[in-house]
Order: C-alpha cells, then sequence, then structure tokens
C-alpha cells in the first residue's frame, strides 16, 4: 500500500488492511485536519485500506 | 469496519460527521452544509439588503460566495458584491486574485477589488519590515478595516465573511487565554450606529474539513499557497489543541462558540456595546500605529 503524504512525500507500507483513522493518526496527523483519498476517491477515515490502495493524506488547514 | 454507505441513501459516503453521527454520501453532504448554511442565514438578510462577500479566493470564502450566489438566487431584490482586498504579499496574492475573478465572472457576479497600496500607502511587506512576526494582527486589522471601506462605497447594508467554525472556536480560546472578554463578547452581527455595517459568518457552521470536501465535491476547490505570514505563534497553538480535542470529544468547537454566545447574551442584556468597548477597532488603530512608530 501506498501512502502520499501532504507533502507530497511517499511511503509504502505494508499491504494488511488497516483502520484509515488509525494510519493517519500513526504518521503524525488528526483526522479532523485532514482528507484521505483511497484511489482516487474521498473516503471517511471509518473504512479500511490495504493490499495496492493507493492513500492521499490532504491537510484541509491553510492559513491566510 | 464501517458499512461504505451514506446514511441516508446507498451511495458512498465521503464524509463521518458527528452530533447526530452520520455518514453521508457527497449530495447529502452539500444538502447537509447548505442546510446548516440557509439556517444562519435566517434572519440576516432581508429583501433590498446589498451584500458584500469578502473573497479572498481562498476556500472558505469560495464555498461562501457560491453558496450565497445559490441560496439568494430567489430572494427578492438581494445584490451580491464580491470585495477582494489586495494586502500585497509577493508570491502569494496573484494566485488567490486569479481565482477570486475567475470565480466572480463566472457566477456573474460584481466584483471589487481595493489594495492596501491604496487605502493605507503601502503593501503588506512593506509595512512588515522588521516585523514579520505580526503579520496576522497587522494583516487581520488592516483587512478587516479594508473591507469595512469597500463594503460602505459598495452602498452594502450586510458584510458576510467566510469565517469556517474553526477559526471562530479558536476565536473564543484565543481571546479566554488572553483574557479579552471585552473582544470576546464583542458581536458585530448586528452592526453599531454609524459605525459598522452589521457582519455576518454564514460558514461558521461549518467546519474547515466540511467546507474542503464540500469544494471538492463541486470541483470547486483550487490548491493554493499558504500564506507565508501564517501561523502566528498563539493562533497555531490553539489550533492544535482544539483539534485534539475535536477528535477526543466531537462537538467541542461549537459547544465552546456556544458558551461565547451565552455569554454575549448575558452581557448584552446587561450593558450597551459602547458603553463596553468604546468605538470599535480604536484600540486596533492604535496597536496598529503605535506598532509602526518603532
Amino acid at each position: 500500500m501506498q501512502v502520499i503524504l501532504p507533502d507530497r512525500s511517499v511511503r509504502v507500507l505494508p499491504p494488511d488492511p488497516v483502520r484509515i483513522e488509525d494510519l493517519v493518526i500513526s504518521l503524525g496527523f488528526l483526522p479532523t485536519g485532514v482528507i484521505v483519498t483511497r484511489n482516487g476517491i474521498i473516503v471517511p477515515e471509518d473504512e479500511e485500506a490495504g493490499g495496492d490502495d493507493e492513500l492521499r493524506i490532504i491537510r484541509v488547514s491553510h492559513g491566510g | 469496519m464501517a458499512g461504505n454507505g451514506c446514511s441516508l441513501c446507498e451511495r458512498p459516503a465521503v464524509i463521518r460527521l458527528f452530533d447526530p453521527e452520520r455518514r453521508l454520501c457527497a449530495d447529502h453532504l452539500l444538502a447537509d452544509c447548505a442546510e446548516r448554511v440557509d439556517d444562519a442565514l435566517k434572519g440576516r438578510i432581508a429583501p433590498g439588503d446589498r451584500v458584500a462577500v469578502g473573497l479572498s479566493g481562498g476556500k472558505d470564502s469560495r464555498l461562501l460566495l457560491i453558496l450565497l450566489h445559490r441560496l439568494l438566487a430567489s430572494s427578492e431584490g438581494v445584490h451580491l458584491v464580491a470585495i477582494t482586498i489586495d494586502e500585497g504579499i509577493a508570491g502569494y496574492r496573484e494566485e488567490t486574485m486569479e481565482a477570486a475573478a475567475e470565480l466572480t465572472s463566472r457566477l456573474g457576479v460584481e466584483h471589487r477589488v481595493l489594495s492596501f497600496s491604496d487605502l493605507f500607502g503601502a503593501d503588506l511587506d512593506a509595512l512588515l519590515t522588521n516585523r514579520v512576526e505580526q503579520g496576522c494582527t497587522v494583516c487581520g486589522v488592516l483587512r478587516r478595516r479594508a473591507l469595512e471601506v469597500g463594503a460602505a462605497d459598495a452602498d452594502a447594508t450586510v458584510i458576510a465573511t467566510g469565517h469556517n467554525l474553526d477559526d471562530e472556536a479558536q476565536s473564543v480560546l484565543m481571546n479566554l487565554l488572553r483574557g479579552d472578554l471585552p473582544r470576546m463578547v464583542l458581536d458585530t452581527s448586528g452592526g453599531l450606529p454609524e459605525c459598522f455595517i452589521p457582519r455576518i459568518k454564514p460558514l461558521s457552521v461549518l467546519s474547515e474539513k466540511e467546507i474542503t470536501v464540500c469544494l471538492m465535491m463541486m470541483g470547486e476547490f483550487v490548491d493554493l499557497p499558504e500564506c507565508p505570514y501564517a501561523g502566528g505563534a498563539l493562533r497555531g497553538e490553539v489550533r492544535e489543541i482544539l483539534a485534539d480535542l475535536e477528535f477526543m470529544y466531537p462537538g467541542t468547537m461549537r459547544r465552546l462558540i456556544s458558551s461565547r454566545d451565552q455569554v454575549r447574551d448575558i452581557v448584552g442584556k446587561k450593558k450597551k456595546r459602547g458603553d463596553l468597548f468604546g468605538l470599535p477597532g480604536a484600540w486596533e488603530n492604535r496597536y496598529i500605529f503605535r506598532n509602526n512608530d518603532r
């Protein structure tokens, strides 16, 4: 599974199924402050990801 | 694992919301948010009003203009004027200005642009020489003033700004932490005779996350750069604290704002606003110009 972080860096993780919320927290983000897409589609963080999924974490908080 | 569906239909959910807990698909999220904003507008805008919408071009003001344009389309005689303030921030403002111009052109909304240079004699970059750490404070004060001038020039009867739930909750907590109760309870929604055009914040019922997802679902999300002066120390800390609390105790931000409103009600019944605060903006102007003299 591949995770693209807000700074566009990429993490490759094992394919085991994981709750997206737990994954987001383990990467140092709060689910309230980010949006997650799974294979290009926005999903709630209580869903799971695994296998060959590509997750993208988008930060929603911007100044200005 | 939760089911993937919307709580209201069979389509895939895009967001999970709380209080009450529900999972919503794109269409139901947009309807839910529009309904909450519509409720927030009730009694705030009347036929014949000219509504000045503060349009930075960023996500909050984009959604604000789009929703007001839709929700007020059937309101008789309500006129929208988008006002963009060009603070003069090199390398940042150009893109957001373009986004604002494109949106107003597409919606057919009158668009006016005012600049710090024209109003205050210098752009923000120049005003912040040797005081970059005060960027948000200085910009916030001058931007509010500029919006008032622009709204008055446009004969606006109401000013609408894109402050969201997160912004509002952060401001409440920041004012508490500064011990600034007068600022916390200051309510500009009713305006003050000959001082203020009434201000409304219709998006204060939506979280930053809801706003972002709505724009993405509408195809209206524009990934714009972050302001180079963003991230004032206290607001940054407060943002982190509240985000933590909101995650652990959903509804924290809404309850914080509700507490502020309750205090406002109590204070409002006891004392006239003018008695409490003097002329609105007076302390801010002193702060800005005192510091400029350094």
